[in-house]
């Protein structure tokens, strides 16, 4: 029995050393892979080398399912979008073109003014950053009830971004609800045709993105905040340490690996996550002004029928989300490593 | 307790006040959902802040059930979320196991392909995706939207039960081997019955996710009978968009089955969340 791939595993890989969840892809592929070196001694190879072929056959069958669905739904495709980026391609016929699609896309208005939507919603990152760690902040230092609250913030999150989208649409609309309540608080000069103008259309995306994101935020800088030690905090108050130095000295400086997970998360959502909102919100408009990549791309490859096109804006789209998982891993390996 | 101080009571009132600001304003919409669900269209024009004049005005409610037959975008919807869920539980927990408890070569090289696979955005599939269905006649059909949505969810659903199912202890394995149980017995007796709240966690997440999307049925699902209750809500019932209360009462609905999925089992989803940042 003392062959058995089970009990090897306890002495290798005890559940205790497991990393955490976050940083586990990087541990995974920093760990060593000295466990499938088969050992060599003479007298035991050949009970123990069928013990584990069998193990690795049983390990290859209970892969093979994933592997196959994964390699035929996701893998296959994204070769072949790789491929008709360099081609004309309708849907039927497809002519390769080399990189005329490629230098279409960034010489042409398109494409940076689809960046630059996707990039206001980075660029509205810190604020939303801000208002989390600090309703966090409030709800872990003193609040009554802030259970009651956390679950209350984070209904929001559950809910469909193309039902928010649409509700958000109805209550901007020039005679909605918004409109209705500024008018009601005093505040008539603010009223407005909100999804009317460029401005006000990226104003209320920016409001929808907040709304559904506040209860994430708070949800994960609370899990961030209930590891710091208590009689730390407790021993600063003691000290005469106030609360804005408590804040800045303590909390802040052990909350970096939440706040860069959050950033990390909402960055690269900022350029795959958009598409239901803004479908619904503004559709894109007015005009094109506030279509994000991948609603450009959508727009290209299922309504004007440029396949080719929207491919090897795809490849562009997967390239920035590749560039921003590099840096997290970057990133991730240093907080960790720390 | 420590109400000691004039300041710290105002401190704390203040916190208060800021709390519930936010929780006010993260409620109000949903509010707004419920209340505007009991509004003719003129008292909507009228006034579509305030309350309704009346709860008992319910015909939004019926055009919901006669004239959008929500119950059949219900059904729709949970089928296919059902079948997709069935499909992804099936290849991801084997697979997930032999991450977790299996010793064999490449299992680091694997693993890694398999989680950076999370990053590949589903814009970048859906073209060719959309392209080799229609060949196939797919187009149009639940399989489609059932296969995507299984195969996107399983680089997750993996990265989470398989680090889950390290903590199964060897020794129950161990034991069910010397009973002599095969591997099917071993899933089904030990590894199933083990990862219980870890499935329970993907799958509640995978469900949300899926009953929220709007992208992928969006673009496969293009006849009015095979929608999704969220795809409906986008584009069926915004053909009525001059009705507008009647348009928030197709919102409510799409809404409710998340919220109410919220209320009961919070702390899966809470911890599902572990999951979705990777997305």
């Amino acid at each position: 029995m003392s062959g058995r791939a089970w009990e090897r595993e306890t002495t290798s890989a005890s559940p205790g050393a497991s990393p955490p969840a976050l940083s586990d892809p990087l541990a995974v592929a920093a760990a060593p892979a000295g466990t499938s070196v088969v050992p060599a001694r003479p007298g035991a190879a050949r009970p123990g080398m069928s013990l584990q072929r069998r193990e690795t056959l049983t390990a290859l069958a209970s892969l093979a399912p994933a592997f196959l669905l994964i390699a035929i739904v996701i893998w296959y495709p994204v070769a072949k979008t790789f491929y008709y980026g360099f081609t004309n391609w309708n849907g039927a016929s497809a002519k390769w073109v080399g990189l005329k699609n490629y230098t279409k896309i960034l010489s042409g208005p398109e494409f940076l003014s689809a960046l630059r939507t996707n990039l206001v919603f980075v660029v509205a990152i810190p604020g939303i950053l801000i208002i989390c760690v600090v309703v966090s902040v409030l709800l872990f230092e003193q609040a009554p009830g802030w259970r009651f609250f956390r679950s209350v913030y984070y209904l929001p999150t559950i809910l469909s971004a193309a039902v928010v989208g649409l509700l958000m649409r109805i209550m901007f609309s020039a005679q909605g609800a918004m409109n209705d309540i500024l008018q009601s608080l005093g505040l008539g000069m603010l009223t407005r045709d909100w999804l009317g103008a460029p401005n006000t259309a990226f104003v209320v995306l920016v409001f929808v993105f907040y709304w559904q994101t506040l209860g994430q935020g708070v949800l994960i800088f609370l899990a961030g905040l209930s590891s710091i030690p208590t009689d730390l905090l407790e021993a600063a108050r003691i000290d005469g340490a106030g609360w804005w130095n408590r804040l800045t000295r303590i909390i802040l400086p052990l909350l970096v690996p939440a706040i860069a997970y959050f950033v990390i998360f909402n960055m690269i959502w900022a350029f795959v996550g958009v598409f239901a909102m803004v479908y619904t919100v503004t559709n894109g408009g007015p005009g094109y002004s506030t279509t994000p990549i991948d609603l450009l791309i959508y727009r290209k490859a299922f309504e004007a029928g440029q396949l080719g096109f929207a491919s090897a804006l795809s490849i562009i789209l997967f390239a920035i989300v590749l560039v921003i998982s590099a840096v997290q891993i970057r990133i991730f390996d240093r907080l960790t490593t720390d | 307790m420590q109400m000691r101080h004039a300041s710290d009571w105002f401190a704390r009132s203040a916190t208060v006040a800021v709390l519930t600001l936010f929780a006010v304003i993260a409620v109000y919409p949903i509010v707004f959902m419920v209340l505007s669900s009991f509004k003719t269209i003129v008292e909507y024009i009228n006034d579509p802040v305030g309350w309704p004049a009346t709860f008992r005005y319910i015909e939004n409610y019926q055009a919901m059930i006669y004239r959008f037959n929500v119950p059949r975008l219900f059904g729709n919807t949970i089928w296919y979320v059902l079948l997709a869920t069935v499909l992804s539980l099936a290849v991801s927990v084997p697979a997930s196991f032999a991450f977790a408890k299996l010793r064999f070569r490449f299992s680091q090289g694997l693993r890694t392909l398999m989680i950076a696979t999370l990053i590949v955005p589903a814009m970048t599939l859906l073209v060719p995706t959309y392209v080799l269905f229609a060949n196939l006649g797919l187009v149009d059909s639940y399989i489609s939207v059932v296969l995507i949505w299984a195969a996107t969810s399983v680089p997750g659903s993996v990265f989470l039960l398989s680090s889950l199912m390290r903590a199964i202890p060897t020794e129950v394995l161990e034991a069910a081997r010397i009973d002599g149980a095969g591997y099917f017995q071993m899933m089904r007796r030990v590894v199933l019955p083990l990862s219980g709240p870890g499935i329970l966690t993907v799958t509640i997440f995978n469900v949300t996710v899926w009953w929220n999307d709007l992208l992928i049925p969006l673009v496969f699902l293009q006849s009015d009978e095979t929608k999704t209750i969220t795809v409906a809500a986008a584009t069926i019932m915004g053909r009525f968009s001059s009705d507008t209360p009647m348009l928030i009462t197709g919102l409510l609905f799409a809404s409710l089955p998340p919220i109410l999925v919220y209320i009961f089992l919070q702390r899966y989803i809470r911890r599902g969340l572990v999951v979705g940042a990777l997305k």
